[in-house]
């Protein structure tokens, strides 16, 4: 090929354009979540949302799952770039990725880093996921290059608890050990985007990490916002100041944000599972007639119209949908006629009142006032005691509600929600105690019996039996999920095709870019 | 003057002291835990009592107010009991956008409410008085957060003249903006009150002897009035003025959030959600301190404009 001048005079015309575009695209990115302010900014000891959706930025995991991915079918490797395991896996070996380099100059990540994170999440003094990582019987560092899990016992999903959600993220030994408890102050990851500043209630600043083993990002920082105001949030999105938002739930916001111009709005997984969970022990809802009653008085449909059609569907399971394992079951239908007959023969022709407590939060107690309305109809009356949000959340833990409102997901495979809502250790008041208001234990051998089958086709056949087990006994009245709401300038291109986020909010990679 | 702010003084520490003491019982009666809020809803029952325990609620009760006490009269307020940040660190990283907001909101009330007070008196019953009485008891019952989105709506969004996020980047024109908009909502409100004290005072002295007596000796009108007039009913007005700066300091909260400001009303509505034991009880004895030497400051400002209260 000849090179003319009037040629390579266009190419670099062509060029200087290219290079003076890209130049001229921000690079900066700010994003507002709607809490007042950080919490503890370590991803072993943070159980706010908002902290999560930042810190998943900073951190990586061993397997991660892709970005814009929920689904554990996703996952891919990360700071492990493969593993192995013995047959009846229970031992591990995961190879880690050279020339890693921690945030901070802090060396470079090995198994050695690797062995400590998996045994911090595990330490219940410094960890809010000790309880996931129980399984892990030991993780040691055979070289800096190999790492090795054993398992107290085989598991549904030991890359699902590695993976980059809460427990599974990967610190660096010596920052952790060095800042102590200031390391919840000055995070210290391996991820694309490196902490560098926080400004109590505004901002916490990253900034990109240029040695990524993914590579440079091609955002160089992020402002990471703390609006509680919905109102502001938007406005600020409709005037140029924020990039990217956390939404509000409702299809009024979501209608409002799409007539907007460059913004783009996502209803994203995953979805929250709405229940009720009834505690099969307690009277009047020991008697099943009872609790069939309410399952017949609640309309799916009417309580998805209420929640906005476009942020919320019907439940199919009594686990959320896009689990793992989940069971599309026949729910029992709509039928108030029914639900009257089932009171009556359970000894409450008149119909009967029961006591629950309810959260103040604007949310949760939106859906008890429409399920208050639709079991009203039914002759059941809801007599609501409303308390703020962490009075509900202690009561509720107390067993002083026979009935609990729960909105809820979990690492979206069977067993996370089964083993915490649905499965006899996890009942209220046992020393191991979770989130089982319902004090099920009908399903307790096919919970069990799922987590040690190898053979993956036969473990959903386990997890869908538990399932229709939990719904015949009724334990919980599913009727909705809802799903997460953000809303961002049709100038940033997240760089992957967006589904979800595990850690509820948009994941923000190497790839992620401004389009102008 | 000296001895009087010794009394002060001394009132204001025995003060503290009961408050620190209500405080610390109101906290814990209320339901709800830290450890619910910092661990979330994942947590186990053991992992709880482990965080219980590290942060010292798994003792007793007279054993954490005697650890709290000791610590707070010696400037130990610890540390957040949900971020492990000192207390003192996050109040003060805050505190001077409270008092700069604040300050602002007075001046803007004083500056606008006493005028118009004054003339609402001069102009009574007629349409000047009609207007500013309709227009101050607009600014009484409208709420702030309300007048604080119509702003932002108005001056950010329509206008452009100010941004909607009200954080000072640095420059004076940045910080101006950045606190105009804030000002203005929490000083209408602050107007508004001032505005109709200030009127019943002033219609109070206009018919007083000694103000017919300098009209008819040929004071002049201006004189009469801001001087001898508005200098006998400013005793109620900085009453009112004292009044409201402490409840300024309170009530700011829904205009921080809205304007997304941090302050001192955001971190203790966060506290209080949370549960967060230390940092509630650092904010109560902020507030005190601050609410005392409001007290003290305006008893002061009594002596200064009006001779006849005399301080001892």
């Amino acid at each position: 090929m000849k090179l003319t001048i009037p040629g390579a005079g266009l190419g670099l015309l062509a060029l200087l354009i290219a290079t003076s575009a890209a130049q001229a695209q921000k690079r900066s990115l700010v994003v507002a979540n709607s809490t007042a302010d950080a919490g503890k900014l370590d991803p072993h000891q943070t159980a706010v949302g908002a902290d999560k959706g930042m810190l998943n930025w900073v951190f990586n995991a061993l397997v991660r799952i892709k970005p814009g991915q929920i689904n554990p079918e996703f996952i891919e490797p990360d700071l492990a770039e493969s593993w192995t395991a013995n047959p009846d896996r229970t031992e591990w070996t995961f190879k880690i990725r050279s020339g890693v380099k921690c945030h901070g100059g802090y060396g470079e990540f090995t198994a050695e880093d690797a062995a400590y994170s998996l045994k911090r999440a595990a330490d219940k003094a410094r960890s809010a996921f000790a309880g996931d990582m129980t399984p892990i019987a030991a993780a040691e560092a055979v070289d800096p290059a190999t790492l090795r899990v054993t398992l107290k016992q085989p598991i549904p999903s030991l890359l699902g608890l590695l993976s980059n959600y809460h427990g599974g993220m990967m610190v660096c030994k010596k920052a952790a050990e060095e800042l102590g408890e200031g390391f919840a102050k000055k995070p210290i990851g391996t991820g694309p985007f490196m902490f560098v500043e926080y400004q109590p209630q505004q901002f916490v600043k990253l900034v990109a990490n240029k040695s990524y083993f993914r590579g440079a990002p091609q955002i160089d920082e992020i402002t990471y916002r703390y609006m509680p105001s919905d109102a502001t949030r938007d406005l600020a999105l409709q005037n140029g100041e924020l990039d990217m938002v956390f939404g509000r739930t409702t299809d009024q916001w979501v209608q409002r944000m799409r007539s907007l111009k460059g913004v783009k709005v996502a209803s994203i997984e995953p979805a929250e599972l709405n229940a009720l969970h009834l505690n099969i022990k307690a009277k009047p809802l020991d008697d099943i007639r009872v609790r069939q009653a309410i399952v017949h008085a609640i309309d799916r449909k009417a309580m998805v119209a209420l929640l906005g059609t476009q942020v919320s569907r019907e439940a199919i399971s009594v686990i959320p949908d896009g689990n793992l394992g989940i069971a599309r079951l026949p729910l029992p239908d709509y039928d108030l006629a029914k639900a009257r007959k089932l009171l009556a023969e359970a000894g409450y022709p008149n119909g009967l009142t029961i006591k629950v407590i309810i959260s103040t939060h604007p949310t949760l107690s939106k859906i008890m006032e429409g399920l208050q309305a639709q079991l009203n109809a039914a002759g059941i009356t809801l007599d609501m005691q409303p308390v703020d949000h962490p009075t509900w959340h202690q009561q509720i833990r107390k067993d002083l509600s026979p009935i609990v409102m729960y909105q809820a997901f979990r690492f979206p495979v069977a067993d996370s929600y089964l083993s915490q809502f649905y499965y006899s250790p996890a009942a209220i008041g046992q020393p191991t105690a979770v989130t089982n208001f319902s004090h099920c234990d009908v399903a307790d051998p096919e919970i069990e019996a799922a987590r040690k089958e190898p053979d993956l086709a036969k473990q959903k056949l386990l997890w869908r039996s538990a399932q229709e087990k939990i719904l015949a006994a009724l334990c919980s009245v599913p009727f909705s999920e809802s799903l997460q709401v953000w809303a961002w300038s049709d100038a940033l291109d997240l760089g992957y095709e967006m589904v979800g986020s595990l850690n509820l909010a948009p994941d923000l990679t190497e790839k992620t870019r401004f389009t102008k | 003057m000296l001895v009087y702010l010794i009394r002060r003084t001394g009132l204001a520490l025995i003060t503290g002291l009961a408050v620190l003491t209500l405080v610390f019982c109101v906290v814990r009666i209320l339901p709800g835990k830290p450890s619910h809020v910092i661990l979330g809803d994942f947590a186990s029952q053991a992992a709880i009592d482990a965080l219980d325990k590290r942060i010292g609620l798994d003792r007793p009760i007279p054993v954490q107010y005697l650890d709290f006490m000791g610590k707070a009269v010696t400037g130990n307020w610890g540390v957040s009991m949900v971020t492990d940040r000192p207390v003192i660190a996050e109040i003060l990283s805050v505190l001077p956008w409270t008092l700069e907001l604040t300050l602002a909101a007075l001046l803007i009330g004083v500056a606008t409410g006493i005028p118009l007070g004054v003339l609402a008196a001069l102009k009574r019953n007629r349409a000047a008085d009609n207007v500013i009485r309709v227009v101050s008891l607009v600014g009484l019952s409208f709420p702030a957060f309300v007048s604080a989105v119509l702003l932002l709506l108005i001056f950010a969004i329509e206008l452009g003249w100010t941004p909607v996020i009200s954080a000072k980047t640095g420059s004076f024109k940045a910080w101006a903006q950045s606190l105009a908009l804030p000002a203005i909502n929490l000083g209408l409100i602050n107007a508004a009150y001032i505005t109709r004290v200030t009127r019943s005072a002033m219609l109070e002295v206009l018919h007083a002897d000694y103000i017919r007596t300098a009209r008819a000796k040929g004071v002049p009108w201006y004189a009469v009035v801001w001087r001898h007039a508005l200098g006998n009913a400013m005793l109620p007005i900085v009453t009112v003025i004292g009044l409201f700066l402490g409840i300024l300091i309170g009530n700011s909260v829904l205009t921080e959030i809205v304007f997304n400001r941090p302050g001192l009303g955001k971190l203790i509505v966060g506290a209080l959600s949370q549960r967060d034991y230390t940092m509630l009880q650092g904010l109560m004895v902020i507030y005190t301190l601050l609410v005392v030497a409001v007290n003290v400051l305006t008893d002061l400002v009594y002596g200064l404009v009006d001779p006849r209260v005399e301080i001892r």
